[in-house]
């Protein structure tokens, strides 16, 4: 019996040991697939790179365009002057960066979602019952108006960045009135992403703290190209200032897209990649709007609603920024999509990017 | 005619102390956007000067933006207020001067 059981275990361990060399990885950088067919990629490169009016900044303006198919790069383009090497702004993109960083931290069992933030920061006492999944939701309830150029007057978030906010971006945030209940009402602030950044500073220890996205994720990940930049106070920017290369961010999405697994090390809490693509369903429907999961988008449909994307699988995620820059992942295509761009204007659709995308990493099939 | 115009004073006084905050904050903010963004396009991304002029333009021009490339910092000037940012090291990029 105890031979049965065992040779069960062992064959077991081989196969998963088999599995996982099967897979993969970018060590050290991303190989690249054997066959590409350019031809199928004609329209996606259509879309994304079409003549470039940079004089008016108008229409869809891409820097860089990464696909990876099954951890194998099938399409790169890059616009001068940014290149494979360019460390680009992520935008917002940094505030899922820094979910995921904080699944290496909740690894560490260093707090709980129902966590109270005030527990790890103080000038969230004003706002007690304020607790880290809430921030995580962008559901803080805390007042917020965020809008970039066409609003600057009322703008919470260009007041952050470059005038009252500048010097210490979370307590600007916390200094706030509230406007809601926590964790009621989905209101998207960056002002609730740098509160966790601040928040990760008692988390990992002070010490810790300015080295500790390097430490815990980039430099696990192979990760070379990251600059973060920080507020006077030393708290990371995790709303907005996050830059990295496109072939560095994509290792991002790859750990995303197998559960928070990097090879044999299992890098984030199992269930947190599973609390980053969980709908909040709180969130009112907008639409070709992802919706909010964890400090992720999702492609699920809110509850009477529909696909934001309805030519991608419900299951795509996606971290998104500012001025069109993007990381998607697609697990049922076992797919990661890097695009920065510098797009001013509302022309580019994250729909029909994928949908180009979709048909050409299938060779065109349907 | 000119009790319409005293009351349109009136209420764009009242609008003013309504919004004294926004309106004291306005003018710093294309300098201090222009600083930050275009030092860091030039010393974190690394883009060359004419791109990272265009890169931070906006609809309302600065009077002045310089860079000292010895120590990686930028002085932008814009409505008559001065914002500097200076580049912080490999890892932590650009930031504003206090």
């Amino acid at each position: 019996m105890n031979k049965a059981l065992l040779a069960v275990l062992l064959s077991l361990t081989l196969l998963s040991t088999w599995a996982l060399s099967q897979e993969t990885w970018p060590q050290p950088d991303w190989p690249q697939a054997a066959e590409i067919n350019r031809l199928a990629w004609c329209q996606v490169q259509a879309y994304a790179f079409a003549p470039r009016d940079d004089r008016n900044r108008e229409g869809v303006r891409t820097d860089a365009l990464l696909v990876i198919k099954q951890g194998q790069v099938v399409y790169e383009h890059y616009a001068a002057p940014t290149s494979a090497q360019t460390s680009h702004l992520t935008w917002s993109i940094s505030k899922s960066v820094l979910a995921t960083l904080l699944g290496v931290a909740r690894q560490e069992v260093r707090f709980a979602l129902e966590d109270p933030v005030a527990r790890f920061y103080p000038p969230m006492q004003a706002h007690p019952a304020v607790r880290l999944q809430d921030l995580l939701h962008w559901a803080s309830g805390l007042d917020w108006q965020e809008a970039y150029e066409y609003a600057p007057l009322h703008s919470s978030v260009v007041a952050m960045l470059y005038t009252r906010g500048r010097e210490d971006m979370a307590a600007y945030t916390a200094a706030r009135p509230p406007a809601a209940e926590p964790g009621q009402r989905f209101l998207y602030s960056s002002g609730d992403s740098n509160v966790l950044a601040a928040a990760l500073r008692t988390m990992v220890g002070p010490e810790r703290y300015r080295q500790y996205p390097w430490d815990a994720l980039f430099t696990p990940l192979g990760i070379t190209s990251a600059v973060w930049e920080r507020d006077a106070s030393g708290t990371l920017v995790g709303s907005s200032y996050l830059y990295m290369s496109a072939r560095d961010l994509a290792r991002i999405g790859l750990l995303m897209l197998r559960d928070g697994r990097w090879q044999s090390q299992q890098l984030l809490a199992k269930d947190w990649v599973v609390f980053n693509r969980t709908l909040f369903t709180k969130a009112v429907a907008e639409p070709g709007e992802a919706n909010p999961g964890g400090h992720w988008w999702l492609n699920q449909p809110l509850p009477g609603g529909e696909r934001p994307w309805p030519d991608a699988p419900a299951g795509t995620f996606a971290a998104l920024g500012h001025w069109g820059q993007a990381l998607y992942v697609v697990p049922d295509e076992q797919l990661i999509v890097v695009r920065y761009a510098d797009d001013r204007d509302g022309q580019f659709q994250h729909n029909e990017l994928l949908k180009r995308v979709l048909a050409a990493q299938s060779g065109g099939r349907p | 005619m000119k009790r319409l115009l005293l009351l349109l004073l009136l209420l764009v006084g009242v609008w003013s102390w309504h919004e004294r905050q926004a309106l004291a904050d306005f003018p710093g903010i294309l300098s201090a956007y222009s600083a930050k963004e275009y030092c860091s396009c030039r010393f974190v991304m690394e883009f060359d000067v004419p791109y990272c002029q265009a890169y931070v333009g906006q609809y309302l021009p600065l009077s002045r933006l310089e860079e000292t490339t010895q120590n990686r910092q930028v002085t932008a000037v814009g409505f008559g207020i001065e914002r500097r940012a200076r580049w912080q090291g490999a890892h932590e990029g650009c930031g504003l001067l206090p």
